[in-house]
């Protein structure tokens, strides 16, 4: 297991979730397994309410799994206190959210140096990436302005350089584009492509099949479980389109 | 570490108008702390300021004529420096008819490095003038002589006697306040000593001592004792005598301040909590973000907590400036205390700079630690408060209150914590300040009404050269005076105690002296008397019982009749008719006069009047009006006031930012709704009045309800008994309410400078 | 084939490799282009039934055209084409009938058969999203953007399917 384990960045093995909420116990997550390998970019998907963010969560420990084995890079990590995943994810992870969840107090550009910064660069180094990756997501001029400025889409783009900024092992997205307009959400897909043209590993979740779709490998959850784990084989087109593009005429 | 630098800058930088407030606070505190505790400490133990701004010496002696001192630092240790040798020696002042002894010490118009006497109005020695001297501040308050007095100086033999010009009043730390310590002390410049004094035999030379270490003080003394031989040695006074002879000479202000400083204490400590724990709680979304990104709980306790400790550092900063610049202004009208005397020691200081410290440090550190274990997730969902209506507003709306009311009430509540500090942070100076406009209305009273306490007579008026019937016969030739008593004032000495108390025969058992009575009834008959609750309680007696006392040799028994409020003499007062005296063959020297003026003619005039009349051969004086010297309660009042109500207005104004996220999506829901941009107002306005409302209520009854018994417990403290404290009235403290709530509706609706045009999709977004 | 050569034909008169090369142009990518017989065949049997007419045009240089030109009948039979409401796609039946026909056939796995749908329809998806992207006029941009919100409908209720028979 652990040889097949080093080659993963993240493996999950029986998790589950429950939540004690007013009275009646409520079951998020029920004894998912999930796999990792690097470079790879795999989507969670399923209807709202199938635990999708919860297990997200989970694998980046903001939330501690009622039992089951987290794995990140070889290391067990479900048992990890608060501290030390906190340490683990400025080092190796890099968070999305729907909501951007930009740190509201802090200029576009401190919000991507604070990540750098936590990953343990120096602040010349922590200024050279913010440089570099909103120079990439066409953010430059934006950088010394307040979040709350910003469009969405921009936004969400600042949060992609922020979780981005520590060069993550592993890159977490919650419902990336949920919350934005089908132009940006486009624009925010391509910059995950790209990222992951790069080598980046992405787990991302999300309710749009048309988004999943774009991963190598997408995970079907349903009530809390995985239903399907389907490889995306990249079909070769555009010599077989499909019927659905057969005009009635 | 750097990250959360970088953090803390950031945060400063964006809500900079709320870390100025918190900071802002820390500074009232410390400043009001400070400026308590100096007054407190000018007012009960002047001493170690005095001996701070006089470079007092420890250790004071008389010595024989000629003995040297030269050798002493040599051959004892300890000794940083020797003030004088001065020579001094024993005369009396001739005051009212009475020969007072006093001690006349020469010195020199150069103030001296160590133990130079505090000049408080006038000026000190100077070389021209030999006849000028300078009183001792207490000493002269207590034989009504001022800055341009004339006094007649005799030696003890009564050979010689010089008229001396009073030319200035200082303080000094040498020795403890008359007539508490005697005799009192008079400088004079040498020539006018060897004038009064020819004989050298009559003098002794007086030095003090400044010794390293104040602890050593009783090893320094038997040393020097030994050195110097012990018949040399005529005296020797310690810092711990003169400091314990000066304590405790104002309870009534002491307390007072006391007891405002620690409630102003209270309620800015619920104010900074509030401030704090409310910037924290708005920044819990950004701290569960910091949480992903990899801040520990510990990181973000840490950053809240450094952060904080630096805007209470600053804070403390700025406080202990303020104090320091305030101090004198406020002290500035103190009779009797001067800026001098009100040296916080720094013992206090540091008890005060530490203890708003860490109060800053525990209000962050409750919530901090709370937004530290915070789920991130949760915080990044940005859970908002939940409520429901309460049956209550249910019931409200049903009955077609106005919907704008019943939300903005239920609103206020949906925070719990909040809601509770809120109404403590403004409760509490609400009590304070209806506390406050108590004393305000007492001092009124005592200003309007001075008989009510004892303080019938206007003006006093001492002999001088002249004899009684003269003094009589210009006193009644005068048409402002309504009533003269002759009175006298003599020592008596307790039998069984080892103290001598100062009694006083005012007018005679037929006529007697219109006290104030509060319990029993003036003397009316040889030996009865009358005395203050402080001097009953000294002498452990009660109305209705008998006290023997000696006059000069001769017993005299009392029976106390009553209880009197009169707030002279430190409130102990033993009075009677001068018939008595004279019955029992006690010497009765004719101390003063005390005269009821016409009702409407101002003491100022009778006094100028009646010393222009016999050609300044009278020495006339206003009786001090205790109301005056309780200005200082006046200011410390407004003062106090002023603060509480800064630290209460925090306290609403923090409410209402807190609300201000929770509020910002009702505002739109409510106007999706259908509710008009003046009705969304309303329920703004209503959230922080229902709050203040409650607080002010509460604040207002039970600062009514102790009002009275405080004022009494201070007063009886004072020597007056109990029965002169008034609430202030009713439509004081309706204005003051109405002022609060209406300043509270303001408040609530501060941070929506523009509730009706903000656009409700701009924020009915997540 | 009928009714889009007739539209076209509407505008001006045309040969058969002039609409051929206007169908490419118009759609693009997106239509799998016709080859000329099956032009040439359809144009036949539309100047049978009276909606056009042809005529020879000679050439110098080169063999004579057949050029085609719209009749009163034709212009009508556009019109009536182009506003009468066209009806919706049909749900895919084929997935249907298997999906309630599975349990007789012996093979009772639906969640099997679901998935499986479900990646096929994933994998077109993926195809249609690239080459949207790579598409930049704009009716074929429009038309693969119609197949792919058709897509995730099918997806959708293949997803409701599930929560049916799971």
């Amino acid at each position: 297991m652990t040889g097949d384990g080093e080659r993963l960045v993240l493996r999950a093995a029986g998790l589950t979730k429950g939540f004690a909420g007013d009275g009646v116990a409520v079951t998020a997550v029920r004894g998912a397994d999930l796999a990792l390998k690097h470079g790879e970019f795999v989507a969670i998907t399923g209807p709202s309410g199938a635990g999708k963010s919860t297990l997200l969560h989970m694998l980046g420990g903001l939330e501690r799994p009622t039992s089951g084995e987290i794995w990140l890079n070889g290391q067990r990590v479900d048992q990890l206190s608060q501290a030390r995943w906190a340490v683990l994810r400025r080092r190796h992870i890099g968070f999305v959210f729907q909501f951007f969840n930009l740190v509201s107090n802090m200029t576009v550009a401190d919000n991507v140096e604070l990540a750098a910064i936590m990953g343990g660069a120096s602040r010349k180094q922590a200024q050279a990436r913010r440089e570099e990756l909103l120079g990439e997501l066409g953010l430059a001029a934006k950088a010394h302005a307040a979040p709350a400025r910003l469009s969405g889409g921009e936004q969400q783009r600042v949060a992609l350089a922020r979780a981005m900024a520590n060069r993550p092992l592993l890159l977490l997205a919650d419902e990336p584009t949920g919350n934005l307009d089908s132009g940006a959400s486009r624009v925010v897909l391509g910059l995950l492509n790209r990222v992951h043209a790069d080598g980046q590993s992405i787990l991302l979740v999300t309710h749009d099949l048309r988004v999943a779709s774009a991963a190598d490998r997408v995970i079907s959850l349903f009530d809390g479980m995985v239903v399907d784990d389907a490889p995306m084989t990249t079909s070769p087109h555009p010599t077989s389109l499909p019927d659905v593009l057969k005009l009635r005429g | 570490m750097h990250a959360m630098l970088r953090w803390i800058r950031a945060d400063l930088r964006a809500s900079s108008a709320r870390a100025i407030v918190v900071a802002a606070m820390a500074a009232g505190v410390v400043t009001a702390l400070l400026l308590s505790a100096g007054l407190l400490q000018g007012a009960t133990n002047p001493w170690q300021g005095l001996f701070t701004a006089t470079k007092g010496a420890q250790i004071w002696l008389h010595l024989a004529p000629g003995t040297s001192v030269r050798s002493l630092r040599s051959q004892v240790g300890g000794i940083e420096a020797i003030a004088g040798p001065y020579s001094a020696t024993a005369a009396t002042v001739a005051t009212g008819g009475q020969r007072t002894r006093v001690e006349l010490r020469a010195m020199v118009p150069q103030l001296p490095a160590i133990g130079r006497p505090l000049v408080e109005s006038g000026r000190w020695l100077a070389t021209g003038s030999l006849t000028g001297v300078v009183l001792e501040d207490t000493f002269a308050q207590a034989i009504h002589a001022g800055v341009s007095s004339v006094l007649e100086l005799d030696n003890v033999d009564e050979t010689a006697s010089v008229r001396v010009r009073v030319v200035g009043i200082a303080q000094t730390a040498d020795q403890g306040f008359y007539p508490d310590q005697t005799p009192g002390l008079i400088w004079v410049l040498p020539g006018l000593l060897r004038q009064i004094e020819p004989n050298a035999g009559h003098t002794e030379e007086v030095v003090g001592l400044r010794i390293a270490s104040p602890a050593a003080t009783g090893l320094v003394v038997q040393q020097v004792v030994t050195q110097l031989g012990s018949s040399a040695v005529g005296s020797v006074s310690t810092w711990q005598q003169v400091k314990e002879s000066m304590a405790r000479r104002d309870p009534l202000l002491g307390l007072l301040l006391a007891l405002f400083g620690l409630m102003a204490l209270g309620a800015a400590l619920l104010a900074i909590v509030n401030v704090t724990s409310g910037r924290v709680l708005l920044q819990t979304a950004d701290l569960g973000m910091l949480k992903t990104l990899g801040f520990t709980p510990v990181q973000v306790m840490t950053m809240l907590c450094a952060e904080h400790a630096l805007l209470a550092g600053c804070g403390i900063a700025a406080g202990l400036i303020a104090a320091r610049l305030l101090m004198p202004l406020l002290l500035g009208g103190v009779p009797g205390v001067g800026a001098a005397a009100a040296t916080v020691p720094a013992g206090w200081a540091a008890v005060i700079v530490c203890g708003t410290f860490a109060a800053v440090l525990l209000a962050t550190a409750a919530p901090a630690w709370q937004a530290g274990r915070v789920r991130p997730v949760a915080a990044v969902r940005a859970i908002l408060p939940r409520g429901h209506l309460s049956r209550l507003a249910s019931i409200a709306m049903a009955a077609r209150t106005p919907p704008a009311l019943v939300l903005g009430a239920r609103s206020a509540f949906v925070r719990r914590l909040p809601a509770a500090l809120t109404i403590g942070g403004l409760a509490l100076p609400m009590m304070m300040i209806t506390i406050g406009l108590g004393f305000w209305s007492t001092l009124d009273d005592v200003q309007r009404h001075p008989a009510d306490i004892g303080l019938a007579a206007q003006v006093t008026v001492s002999p001088g050269p002249l004899t009684a019937a003269e003094t009589l016969r210009l006193i009644r030739g005068d048409p402002q005076v309504l009533k003269t008593y002759t009175c006298v004032q003599a020592e008596a000495l307790v039998p069984g105690e080892t103290i001598t108390i100062t009694t006083l025969g005012m007018g005679t058992s037929r006529q007697p002296y219109p006290f104030h009575v509060v319990q029993g009834h003036l003397y009316r008959a040889p030996e009865q008397a009358v005395a203050t609750a402080a001097l009953l309680s000294t002498l452990g007696l009660k109305v209705g019982q008998f006290v023997r006392m000696w006059f000069g040799g001769v017993p005299v028994t009392f029976r106390i009749v009553g209880r009197i409020i009169d707030p002279q003499y430190g409130g102990q007062v033993l009075a009677y008719g001068r018939d008595t005296l004279t019955d029992e063959g006690a010497a009765t020297p004719i101390g003063f006069y005390s005269l009821i003026l016409r009702p409407g003619v101002s003491p100022a005039a009778a006094v100028a009047r009646l010393t222009r009349a016999s050609q300044r051969r009278l020495s006339v004086a206003e009786v001090p009006d205790p109301a005056d010297q309780l200005g200082i309660v006046r200011d410390a009042v407004a003062v106090l006031i002023a603060v509480l109500a800064v630290i209460g207005l925090t306290s609403l104004v923090t409410t209402s930012l807190l609300g201000y996220r929770d509020q910002l999506r009702d505002v739109s829901v409510l106007r999706a709704m259908g509710l008009t941009p003046v009705q969304v107002r309303a329920v703004l306005m209503t959230r922080t009045t229902v709050l203040a409302l409650i607080a002010v209520v509460i604040g207002t009854i039970a600062g009514r309800l102790v009002t009275i018994d405080l004022i009494s417990a201070v007063s009886r403290l004072y020597g007056l008994g109990s029965g002169i404290g008034s609430t202030p009235s009713a439509g004081t403290l309706t204005a003051t309410v109405a002022l609060a709530v209406g300043v509270a509706a303001v408040a609530g609706i501060l941070p929506f400078r523009l509730p009706g045009r903000l656009p409700a999709v701009t924020v009915l977004g997540p | 084939m009928r009714m889009p050569l007739l539209a076209l034909l509407a505008k001006e008169p045309a040969h058969g490799y002039e609409l051929k090369s206007q169908l490419e142009l118009i759609f693009g990518e997106a239509y799998p282009a016709p080859n000329i017989g099956q032009i040439y065949v359809t144009l036949q049997r539309l100047e049978r039934d009276g909606l056009v007419c042809s005529q020879d045009v000679v050439q110098t240089t080169r063999p004579n055209k057949r050029v085609y030109e719209l009749t009163a009948a034709g212009r009508e039979a556009v019109i009536e084409w182009i506003d009468k409401p066209s009806e919706g796609p049909r749900v895919r039946d084929e997935f249907f009938m298997k999906l309630a026909l599975s349990p007789m056939a012996g093979t009772s796995d639906r969640l099997g058969l679901i998935n499986r749908q479900r990646r096929h329809y994933l994998a077109q998806l993926r195809s249609l999203s690239e080459l949207a992207v790579e598409v930049d006029r704009r009716i074929p941009k429009l038309l693969i953007e119609g197949a792919i919100l058709h897509l995730q409908a099918d997806l959708d209720w293949l997803q409701r399917c599930q929560e049916d028979f799971v």
